[in-house]
């Protein structure tokens, strides 16, 4: 379990983090957003002692990170894929990390094999293409076998194949029982990958909660309704609109699209005025209108319009999810 | 796979003793090892610092003989060549650290090894050890390339061979060991060097060109000039050879110092 107790970091004037208080669990991919600039990766800097905090405390396990007298067997770490010797092999690098903490060297063609590397692993870093990269940065963070994985940005540069491969390497070693705490910035991924969402804005915490309840309760989830008949139609736009909460959209002719109500209540005024409905359901908002919905406020140069009357609100992108 | 992780899942709480053998400073040293010689840096200054050794050598012993120069030891030749071949190794010491920040990759280094000191330490001890075996070698190629040319011109007494061939290894140890120091201090393949030579070769030069009883005595403490007193050991220096050495490890441990001040506090 990762530990952060009122973390925080500042440059001078900037506070960059701060005061950040949150547990990363073990078995849960744990998903961490926030805008460019949000902190994101000073936490995880902090985190793995590269950062000194300016206050507060990050600790694994219960124990800071270089208190570890092997690392690499207990925490795996991919901040920067590119962050080594470019004129140093593969399998080199990843022979020093192993005799760094006392790693059978074995283990490094296993991991590179794991990571489909093994037929570069001779081959200089430098050479290798941003995706290499990344799979040599997951293999050094598999070499330990540890029990807790940071990831920063692990599905940068890699092709919808590797995105898929990361999805399913992190999926599986959260169904281990591993503490997965991974960064990105794409929405969709990150839907699909993370159970737990952490997500800050401007270096303080905007949300930490299940992807299921923070995505249930924005008000962003809409109910859409289908009625053969446009008198119907019209009855209930009128009733739902008695009250002021409730907003209503036409996105097509014979359709609605209700956001303020639940399916249930619709449907019960629906029952109640007799209308004829084809359709009823809920369509949950997608990731990344909750997310856009949580940050825009906290956006330091952003445009300052909170999304609900953006280009995106009328569709619902999340049915096709 | 599975062992390893009885073995992490086993070491919780417990430390050293009980848990998986490796890290710690030996597992810092290993990678520091491997690190240094996966890259072709290292095998390039060696290879240069053998070359100049052989070529100053052969020209130091063929010099004494044809301007007539009184006899002296063998070893001198080698020594001489010192002020050229110990900059292979102040590269060779300086690149295990400057190369890492030229590319980020300390911070991998120090996500395996978090423990700063233990870090710059085992760069230290590392380089050191090579500076210390590598310099003992050129002494020995040295004296061997030098007899030659000298003819009669030099004398060969095993004990003061040894001397200078150790004491060649060691100025050559310490110097490497201020040269991480430097490294750690100002991050920058630049900035290292240019420290470095200026604190070993230009200032003694100035210092002397300048000339003056001040200027001359300040020059005795610094470390090129202090190594020379200790590697000739002709008793022909201001103190004795083992003031030599110790002004050496002042320096050494002074640029060890200010490495450790930034590499502790500020974030990498």
């Amino acid at each position: 379990m990762i530990t952060l107790r009122e973390l925080t970091k500042r440059y001078g004037e900037t506070v960059a983090v701060d005061g950040l208080t949150l547990d990363v669990k073990g078995g849960l991919v744990t998903g961490f957003l926030g805008p460019n600039g949000a902190g994101k990766s000073t936490t995880m800097r902090m985190i793995l002692g590269l950062d000194h905090p300016s206050g507060g405390e990050a600790l694994i396990g219960g124990r800071p990170y270089s208190s570890m007298r092997h690392p690499v067997r207990e925490v795996g770490a991919l901040l920067d894929a590119k962050a080594l010797h470019p004129a140093r092999s593969a399998r080199s690098h990843l022979v020093a990390q192993a005799r760094s903490n006392g790693i059978p060297v074995s283990r490094v063609d296993e991991v590179l094999e794991m990571v489909g590397l093994a037929k570069v692993a001779r081959r200089s870093a430098g050479a290798f293409s941003l995706g290499m990269h990344q799979r040599l940065g997951v293999a050094g963070a598999l070499l330990g076998d540890p029990q807790v994985l940071v990831f920063d940005e692990p599905v940068n540069g890699l092709d919808p194949d590797g995105v898929r491969w990361v999805r399913e390497l992190v999926r599986s070693l959260a169904a281990e029982g591993r503490t997965v705490f991974l960064s990105s910035h794409l929405m969709s991924e990150m839907q699909l990958t993370a159970d737990r969402l952490v997500i800050i804005g401007r270096g303080k915490l905007l949300a930490d909660t299940p992807m299921a309840d923070l995505l249930a309760g924005s008000a962003l989830s809409s109910v859409r309704v289908r009625t053969p008949d446009m008198a119907d139609l019209h009855t209930l736009t009128r009733h739902l609109l008695k009250d002021g909460d409730v907003r209503v959209e036409t996105p097509a002719a014979g359709e609605l699209v209700v956001r303020g109500r639940s399916s249930e209540q619709v449907g019960d005024l629906a029952h109640g005025l007799g209308l004829r409905l084809h359709e009823l359901r809920t369509v949950a908002a997608s990731l990344e209108e909750v997310y856009m919905e949580l940050t825009a406020r906290s956006v330091e140069y952003g445009t300052g319009d909170p999304l609900p009357d953006g280009p995106r609100s009328g569709q619902t992108r999340g049915a096709e999810a | 796979m599975s062992a390893v992780t009885a073995d992490v899942s086993d070491d919780r709480g417990g430390r050293a003793a009980s848990g998986p053998a490796g890290g710690g400073f030996a597992g810092a040293f290993a990678s520091e090892w491997t690190k240094l010689w996966t890259l072709r840096t290292p095998y390039v200054c060696l290879l240069v610092g053998l070359v100049v050794t052989s070529v100053f050598t052969f020209y130091y012993g063929s010099i004494a003989r044809i301007n007539d120069k009184p006899v002296q030891p063998v070893g001198n030749a080698s020594v001489s060549s010192v002020v050229l071949t110990q900059f292979a190794l102040v590269i060779l010491a300086m690149t295990t650290v400057t190369s890492e920040y030229a590319t980020s990759s300390v911070r991998t280094s120090l996500l395996w090894v978090p423990v700063r000191a233990r870090v710059q330490l085992a760069k230290a001890l590392l380089s050191a050890l090579v500076g210390f075996v590598t310099a003992m070698v050129w002494a020995v190629l040295g004296i061997a390339l030098a007899w030659v040319p000298f003819r009669g011109h030099a004398e060969f007494e095993l004990p003061k061979v040894a001397y200078q061939a150790v004491a060649m290894g060691v100025y050559a140890a310490l110097i490497c060991v201020l040269t991480v120091g430097v490294s750690f201090a100002l991050r920058t393949a630049a900035g290292a060097m240019a420290m470095v030579f200026f604190l070993v070769t230009a200032l003694p030069g100035m210092l002397v060109g300048l000339g003056g009883p001040v200027l001359l005595a300040v020059n005795d403490y610094l470390p090129q000039t202090a190594g020379g007193y200790f590697m000739l050991g002709d008793g022909k220096a201001p103190f004795p050879d083992a003031v030599s050495l110790l002004i050496l490890l002042v320096w050494a441990v002074a640029a060890q110092v200010a490495g450790l001040l930034v590499l502790r506090r500020r974030d990498a």
